[in-house]
């Protein structure tokens, strides 16, 4: 059984043609939704015992006079909230505000309710010390006398998680260095490529070798940003560096599956001196179930790490699970078909000069 | 220069490719079963070490049965565990901006250095266990970036590493000489006291409550708040003058203010109690004849003597007339006014053979001659009675020192800081060539200096950065020109150090803080637990897929993946590149699980090409094996040269992920050409004869 993928090359053609371009238009159109990493802000992940509105969170924040502030839920009882990078000071004020808005109603003992009527608990910023059970805090009174109580509450009812704050200037850096390090990487891949593929000249040249897989790796590149544009745009899933590490880790893995192929046909080449469009499509046919194989173990644990590995990797992980999918059709469907279509092209127009 | 970066990654891999083909080659010719064997043992052997040291409980467990059953001493695996890194731990990540713009440009780089050792000093003070602070220097910009894992006190780090470190001069404290102006107001402060000490009196006298007098007038911060109490007071106590005054009261409220070191006191005695052991004081009086070589003595004559006068003493000797005696004979000095009064004393206070005949007399007698090493006593016990302790509270009115305060602390401030130090660097002795620091003043420091070395010649001179002394020179001559040299048993890292914490106080390069990244501790756990989660099960579907799709081989291709994962943690946990497992970091190595086995799948392939074109198993393999390397080789180059330059641009977390994701790709070659490669050889001639285990179909 021998599939003719070089033969309907046209088709795939169109398809990834018309993704590229709808990819292409949509980061016009739309741009890319950027993180805190990114833009600069401040990025504060509060996990509640019981979630409160979006509304009661923006009228906490109000007096802090921050501009807009996006509150946005994430897993079960958390909020993710966005608002411009603030000095240290001003987070903790923020923080004891929380802590003071959200505060538990519900103690067990009764005294400790008695006695300590709407004051501010002064709690030492410790995650880890929220997961205590009995956290004995001490508030002040007006008149600074000490009042003691157990807090018997199961579980803080405002916990910090995490909290970011980036000033413009690192992400203007942040910036700058992906953009290097994106054009690096293309460069040194083009050149790799042309040397690994240096001793293969005839019928096609070791540098279109070169020129098609990073053709196909733009294409894999860009198919999926353009996933995470429609992500933003819908979703307000935002991009942040894990971002640029899953980009440049697609680069690798879709120039990795391109060479396999590629490999084979040099190999076959070698071995067989027929018509170059046929012995392409031998050697994506024998490749295609490593192909397909390889991308799908690569699938199956980021699959896992998608579903159990937790909020933070998530959409890093969804990066991936994209660019190596697309990459693995592209390797198949697109590169080699188009190192024939260029071959194809040369032919012809050496003819006709 | 791109090539070079590509020849440098693939050279290494191009020569452990022939290294492993070399290696391998002479011990998979068919002919060779015994060489097979042999690598398959060795293999085998590297998997169980590593596994032994990835996780060393159970094999420790094992050692120790062992040696209970032999008695044998074989040494047990130290446990390791993984280096977090902060987003699993829980932590801060900060990135601040130094501000050298006041800084000549030369100075700079030394000058940031400067700070960033202050800061690390700072940081150390809470305990974190790895602390990272690091330079950067980018655009002329000076950047420091700090990471603290596991730090508790975000908020508190930051307000300490934010101020700008200080540098200040200070000289050994002396007693201050009051001022005539403070002498008088003392003075005046003293005799308020004393008047409104003689007012509590009065009041005490019409009665009320003594702790109620405490509770409003005393000004002794430890007693104050429990009634006054100092708790029982006898012999030993800090409070000698109100023990002997209680001795000599009547119980309840001394009349009178009592003057010791912190003030005036109005003291109260509670009802005494007997001291433990009813020990007793005694007041006795003594009568001594020396002779020449007793202590302390300066008569001429002979022990023999000396013995035979007090002999005739003895016999004189009466309680009425023993006063008399001693006046007219006792060879003490003073004893002619004093009459041997020794006054009230207790047990230890006296050599021993003396208080064992003092304390063992009955009370109005004379004693025995009794020899001692100062010479031969007579001794009167005029009386003795039981030793007590006093509960006794007080009421204290601090007075002021009328001439002088003697210093609190050790060090006093001079005025001369970092401001007026121009610049510290590290000079050679011409004679010597010790490496030592040199340092200059401006113009106001050169005059202070001045003052400040005159004044303390041959004393020390210490030198505070951060309220932390850092060194403490000794002035050897007043120096007046405003330049010094510091000079010490240092090495050249030492007073290289020492010079930039000096320039890091006398160049203030304040911080400013551009960015933080805070992880919570709940959250870093949290995120461990998934993970793991999430590559167990990731391992599973791997496992299920390859032996369902490759049976045997992908049998063998599991086993391989296993000690892969094996290898990763003890590379991961013993490295000496102290390698951290971030959150990232482990996704790329989940990543790099999935990516493991592509070399497995990729000789596989070639493997069934192979059979179904009628190869024999075991060249088969072989074949399989050469052919499937080259593709090997340069797919995972392009994945290793995108991690080296995510190594290169990357911020921490991309960091660790390329890290890991190169050391795993690495570790999978070695799995995928080694592990599965000796595994399947070594086990195929047992399974020949089945080929449905390699095949779905022939």
């Amino acid at each position: 059984m021998k599939l003719a993928i070089i033969q309907k090359r046209k088709n795939f053609f169109i398809l990834s043609g018309f993704f590229v371009i709808v990819s292409l238009l949509s980061l016009i159109a739309w741009g890319l939704k950027m993180g805190v990493d990114f833009t600069g802000g401040s990025l504060m992940e509060l996990q509640f015992a019981q979630r409160p509105t979006v509304e009661a969170i923006q009228t906490s924040f109000k007096e802090f006079n921050l501009g807009e502030i996006t509150v946005q839920p994430s897993d079960e009882n958390n909020y993710l909230i966005r608002f411009k990078d603030i000095d240290e000071e001003t987070h903790q004020k923020i923080v004891t505000k929380l802590k003071n808005d959200f505060k538990s109603t519900t103690t067990d003992t009764a005294e400790s309710t008695e006695n300590t009527p709407e004051q501010p608990a002064i709690e030492v910023i410790d995650d880890s010390g929220n997961k205590l059970n009995n956290i004995s805090f001490s508030a002040t009174t007006s008149d600074g006398t000490k009042v003691e109580g157990k807090n018997d509450v199961k579980k803080a009812d405002v916990t910090e998680l995490r909290f970011d704050s980036i000033g413009p200037s690192i992400g203007q850096e942040l910036r700058q260095k992906s953009f290097y390090a994106f054009t690096y990487a293309i460069i040194a891949i083009i050149l790799f490529v042309a040397w690994a593929f240096r001793f293969v000249s005839k019928p096609v040249q070791s540098w279109k070798y070169g020129v098609v897989a990073v053709v196909a790796l733009v294409h894999d590149i860009l198919i999926t940003i353009g996933v995470f544009v429609f992500l933003g745009h819908y979703y307000g899933i935002e991009i942040n560096t894990p971002f640029i590490a899953a980009i440049l880790t697609v680069f690798g893995y879709s120039v990795n599956d391109t060479i396999i192929v590629f490999d084979r046909v040099r190999e076959n080449l070698r071995r067989y001196h027929e018509d170059f469009e046929k012995t392409v499509n031998d050697s994506v046919n024998e490749t295609f179930v490593r192909s397909i194989n390889t991308s799908a173990t690569a699938l199956f644990v980021l699959l896992a790490v998608y579903f159990f590995g937790g909020e933070t990797v998530k959409n890093f992980v969804l990066a991936l699970i994209v660019g190596i999918a697309v990459g693995t059709y592209s390797s198949i469907f697109i590169a080699s078909p188009l190192l024939v279509t260029w071959h194809k092209l040369t032919e012809r127009l050496s003819k006709n000069g | 220069m791109k090539k070079k970066i590509i020849q440098a990654i693939t050279r290494p891999l191009n020569i452990l490719g022939g290294l492993v083909k070399k290696l391998i080659k002479p011990v998979l010719a068919p002919a060779q079963r015994g060489k097979v064997r042999r690598s398959a043992i060795i293999v085998v052997l590297i998997v169980l070490t590593a596994s032994a040291f990835s996780y060393p409980k159970y094999f420790n467990q094992g050692i120790d049965w062992v040696n209970k059953r032999h008695n044998w001493n074989i040494p047990q695996i130290a446990s390791k565990d993984f280096y977090l890194g902060l987003d699993l731990q829980g932590g801060t990540h900060l990135v601040y901006e130094a501000d050298v713009t006041n800084i000549a440009s030369e100075d700079r780089d030394n000058a940031v250095e400067g700070v960033r050792d202050v800061i690390e000093q700072r940081v150390n003070f809470f305990g974190v266990t790895e602390p990272l602070v690091q330079t950067n220097k980018s655009g002329g910009k000076y950047k420091i970036i700090v990471e603290l894992a596991g730090v508790k006190d975000v908020n508190e780090a930051i307000n300490m590493i934010g101020q700008t470190p200080i540098l200040e001069f200070k000289e050994e404290a002396k007693p201050v000489e009051l001022t005539e102006e403070q002498k008088a107001e003392s003075k005046k402060h003293n005799e308020s006291q004393k008047k409104k000490g003689e007012e509590v009196l009065q009041k005490l006298k019409r009665g009320g409550d003594f702790k109620q007098f405490v509770a409003s007038y005393s000004e002794d911060e430890t007693s104050k708040n429990n009634g006054g109490d100092l708790g029982l007071v006898g012999s030993n106590s800090p409070f000698p003058i109100f023990y002997d005054k209680a001795k000599v009261s009547e119980k309840g409220i001394v009349p009178e203010l009592i003057t010791d070191s912190e003030g005036l006191n109005i003291i109260s005695i509670g009802d005494k109690i007997p001291v433990a052991g009813n020990a007793t004081e005694v007041k006795a009086r003594h009568l001594l004849i020396c002779w020449k070589d007793a202590v302390r003595c300066e008569k001429e004559n002979t022990k023999e003597e000396a013995k035979a006068k007090i002999d005739e003493l003895k016999k004189q000797a009466t309680p009425e007339n023993f006063e008399q005696l001693a006046k007219d004979n006792s060879t003490e000095p003073g004893a002619d006014s004093s009459g041997g009064d020794l006054g009230w004393f207790q047990k230890g206070q006296m050599v021993p053979e003396f208080e064992q005949a003092v304390f063992g007399m009955a009370k109005g007698t004379v004693s025995d001659v009794v020899e001692t090493a100062f010479g031969y006593h007579l001794i009167l016990k005029e009386d003795e009675k039981p030793l007590y302790e006093y509960p006794i509270a007080r009421i204290l009115l601090k007075t002021q020192p009328e001439t002088t305060i003697a210093p609190t602390e050790q060090w006093q401030t001079t005025g001369l800081s970092g401001k007026q130090l121009e610049r510290a660097q590290v000079v050679f002795d011409p004679n010597t060539n010790q490496p030592q620091i040199s340092v200059t003043f401006d113009e106001e420091g050169k005059d202070l200096f001045a003052k400040l070395t005159e004044s303390n010649v041959n004393k020390q001179i210490a030198i505070f950065l951060d309220k932390r002394i850092i060194s403490a020179p000794k002035v050897n001559e007043p120096i007046k020109t405003g330049t010094a040299v510091i000079s010490g048993s240092f090495d050249i890292a030492e007073a290289k150090e020492l010079a930039q914490r000096l320039n890091s106080g006398a160049l203030p390069v304040p911080v400013k803080l551009l960015s933080q990244q805070t992880i919570g501790a709940t959250l870093g756990q949290d995120s461990l637990s998934k993970s793991f989660k999430a590559g167990l099960v990731g391992f599973i579907l791997v496992m299920i897929f390859m032996v369902l799709f490759y049976r045997l081989p992908g049998l063998v291709a599991v086993i391989s993946l296993l000690s892969y994962v094996v290898l990763m943690m003890v590379i991961f946990k013993y490295s000496p590149l102290h390698l951290t497992l971030t959150l990232f970091g482990i996704a790329g190595f989940i990543f790099s699980m999935g990516i493991a086995v592509d070399a497995n799948v990729l000789i596989f392939e070639r493997l069934k090409e192979e059979l179904k074109s009628g190869k024999p198993l075991t060249s088969a393999i072989e074949e399989g094996f050469n052919r499937a390397w080259l593709s090997i080789r340069d797919g995972n180059t392009s994945t290793l040269i995108t991690c080296f330059i995510m190594f290169m641009f990357g911020t921490s977390t991309i960091k660790g992920f390329a890290i890991t994701l190169s050391i795993g790709i690495l570790v999978s070659l070695f799995s995928a050409i080694m592990i599965t490669r000796v595994l399947l050889k070594l086990i195929t001639p047992w399974f020949g004869k089945y080929k449905w285990l390699f095949l779905d179909k022939q």
